[in-house]
């Protein structure tokens, strides 16, 4: 409980050091003058510059960070993560592969096409006729299925022209730069119904997460459960991915993170914890990202990427270690 | 009133592991599924779960096809606690037992007093109240199966099917499990099925025993009935002698 108050006040506190600071800082009376008047410096950073990128960076962070949690659960495997299982990069295959062959579908509608694709792919190349999928094979197949898609995004990025490429190349890093509200009101709408969806399945995960035996024994048809669970979750990253590319690390880092934090015993507290801190991760990392390096804005997947892939390798050698590799 | 195979034939792939059986499970017995290794005894266990489907036949309750009954439905009429249950990381004993009532918890249904009146009489039942604070990897061995088969008992299922439940607890523990399991039998009628190794054990605590060989069902019935030499021959392979059991008086195996 307490250290659910920390992490969602470390949230409001980045949220707010990241509308202040950037390129032109501002101060807290002209953010609230702009607030309040609608007027001045204060609301040209709410309005247009910082106030949009910000509340993206919250949506795409929280439906990320419920995402990773989800797949952590379902699979019991703190690696297995949308990230690390290639759905994100299967929703911005489709999603760089539509702009090069200008398709005009709404970009949410198009990543999440690629995320369950991506998805199933990983399912059918893993599917064992007599046995459950051990879930260490599904990640290994979803690691390759990700490569995959990945080059073919480079693949697709050369179809492009080169003005657009150049989006497209930093879209793919993962970035917030030029959003506008039309983004904010897409993560949060799609966000806000997936994360109902998502809660309204509670109980079945609850169940699911003493064994698929038990989770029957107490009446879950467990492979409807499953499938529904593992749609919400790849929803969820695609949502994401459509309005920030696919910023890698943050589906895998947030479960864990906000259950160091929090020290969360229930499923309830443990997802809420995990949709606040992939929010406070992925402000932060945009945040340190756009201010680090005067002059330079990098995109924020640089950011995430630079904190994921040492966090990875420290779980990797530590699962080695406890011999679940 | 009771949970019947009827023609059931099991198998995995081209192997077939059970062979058209009839059995007559009634309620409120204590029932033990006994076997060589191999012999298809969780198989069978799993079938009457609704685990696994039949190649043929059906698991009848009552009457009714367990198959066409509701999932939910038939998890307030049948427990089961499977081998190896999987322990949420940190979980209490408490919080372990509350899972118990997920059957009779509807769609964002608010815990009420009888979802809790049921996880304390579970917990009372198995002699964990005082331990319902304490992470669950914190108990010992015996502790733990007890807390596991609490979750099952706040289930509240008139039936309980077991896979194994003393298999990884020492001799005390297995006699600790039984009695609990016993004991619950005779206050509240719970039908209780369970696979066990121990054949001594099996025919102390079991009203009926199916003991199953090789080649598909040996013999039914009571533990007199059911525990001949000749008939361990058939399912195990096994030369034995049989004693009556000096402090029980159930039959006792000795081998040779």
């Amino acid at each position: 409980m307490r250290g659910g108050v920390i992490l969602t006040a470390l949230l409001f506190a980045a949220v707010l050091v990241a509308v202040l600071i950037g390129q032109v800082d501002i101060g807290m009376a002209e953010l609230w003058q702009g607030l309040i008047t609608g007027e001045g410096p204060g609301a040209l950073i709410l309005d247009t510059i910082r106030g949009p990128r910000v509340a993206t960076a919250v949506g795409a962070g929280a439906v990320l960070g419920l995402s990773g949690v989800i797949f952590q659960t379902l699979l019991r495997n703190p690696l297995a993560a949308p990230d690390i299982m290639g759905f994100t990069s299967g929703a911005g295959l489709a999603v760089v592969a539509a702009t090069a062959l200008g398709v005009a579908l709404p970009m949410p509608l198009i990543a999440a096409c690629g995320g369950l694709a991506a998805a199933v792919l990983v399912a059918l190349l893993s599917w064992r006729r007599d046995a459950a999928t051990p879930p260490l094979m599904l990640i290994l197949v979803g690691l390759g299925v990700g490569f995959a898609a990945s080059a073919l995004t480079t693949f697709s990025m050369t179809l492009l022209p080169s003005e657009v490429a150049a989006d497209a190349q930093r879209w793919m890093t993962g970035s917030l730069a030029a959003r506008d509200w039309r983004h904010v009101a897409q993560v949060w709408g799609l966000g806000l119904i997936l994360g109902l969806v998502t809660f309204g399945q509670l109980q079945a995960l609850t169940a699911l997460e003493l064994g698929s035996d038990l989770a029957a024994g107490l009446g879950l048809n467990v492979e409807r459960a499953r499938w529904g669970l593992a749609g919400t979750g790849v929803l969820l990253a695609a949502v994401g991915v459509a309005v920030a590319g696919p910023i890698p690390f943050v589906a895998l880092m947030a479960g864990p993170f906000s259950a160091r934090l929090t020290g969360a015993r229930t499923l309830g507290g443990r997802l809420a914890g995990a949709i606040a801190a992939g929010a406070l991760i992925t402000v932060l990392a945009d945040l340190v990202a756009r201010a680090a390096l005067s002059g330079i804005q990098l995109p924020v997947g640089v950011m995430t990427g630079l904190i994921g892939a040492p966090y990875l390798l420290w779980r990797l050698s530590r699962e080695m270690e406890r011999g679940e590799l | 009133m009771s949970l019947r195979a009827e023609a059931l034939t099991l198998g995995y792939r081209d192997r077939r592991v059970i062979d058209a059986l009839d059995l007559d499970l009634p309620r409120g017995g204590m029932t033990t599924i006994l076997g060589p290794n191999g012999c298809g005894k969780s198989t069978l266990l799993r079938a009457l779960a609704r685990l696994i489907a039949p190649r043929s036949g059906q698991v009848t309750l009552d009457g009714r096809n367990i198959h066409a009954l509701p999932s939910r439905a038939l998890a307030r009429e049948m427990a089961i606690l499977p081998q190896s249950p999987l322990a949420p990381d940190g979980i209490t004993v408490g919080d372990l037992v509350k899972r118990g009532r997920t059957p009779w918890r509807g769609f964002l249904a608010p815990w009420n007093d009888r979802d809790a009146a049921a996880c304390t009489e579970a917990l009372a039942a198995v002699a964990l109240l005082d331990l319902a604070d304490r992470p669950l990897d914190e108990l010992s061995g015996g502790q733990r199966q007890r807390a596991w088969i609490a979750l099952v008992l706040a289930q509240q299922a008139q039936v309980l099917l077991l896979d194994e439940p003393t298999t990884f607890l020492d001799l005390v523990h297995q006699m600790d499990v039984l009695t609990l399991l016993r004991q619950r039998n005779r206050d509240t009628g719970l039908t209780v099925i369970s696979v066990l190794h121990d054949l001594n054990l099996a025919a102390r605590f079991s009203d009926t025993l199916v003991l199953l060989g090789p080649d598909g069902l040996v013999a039914t019935g009571n533990p007199q009935e059911v525990l001949t030499p000749d008939r361990l021959m058939t399912a195990f392979g096994l030369r034995a002698q049989i004693a009556a059991d000096p402090v029980a008086g159930s039959p006792m195996v000795i081998p040779l």
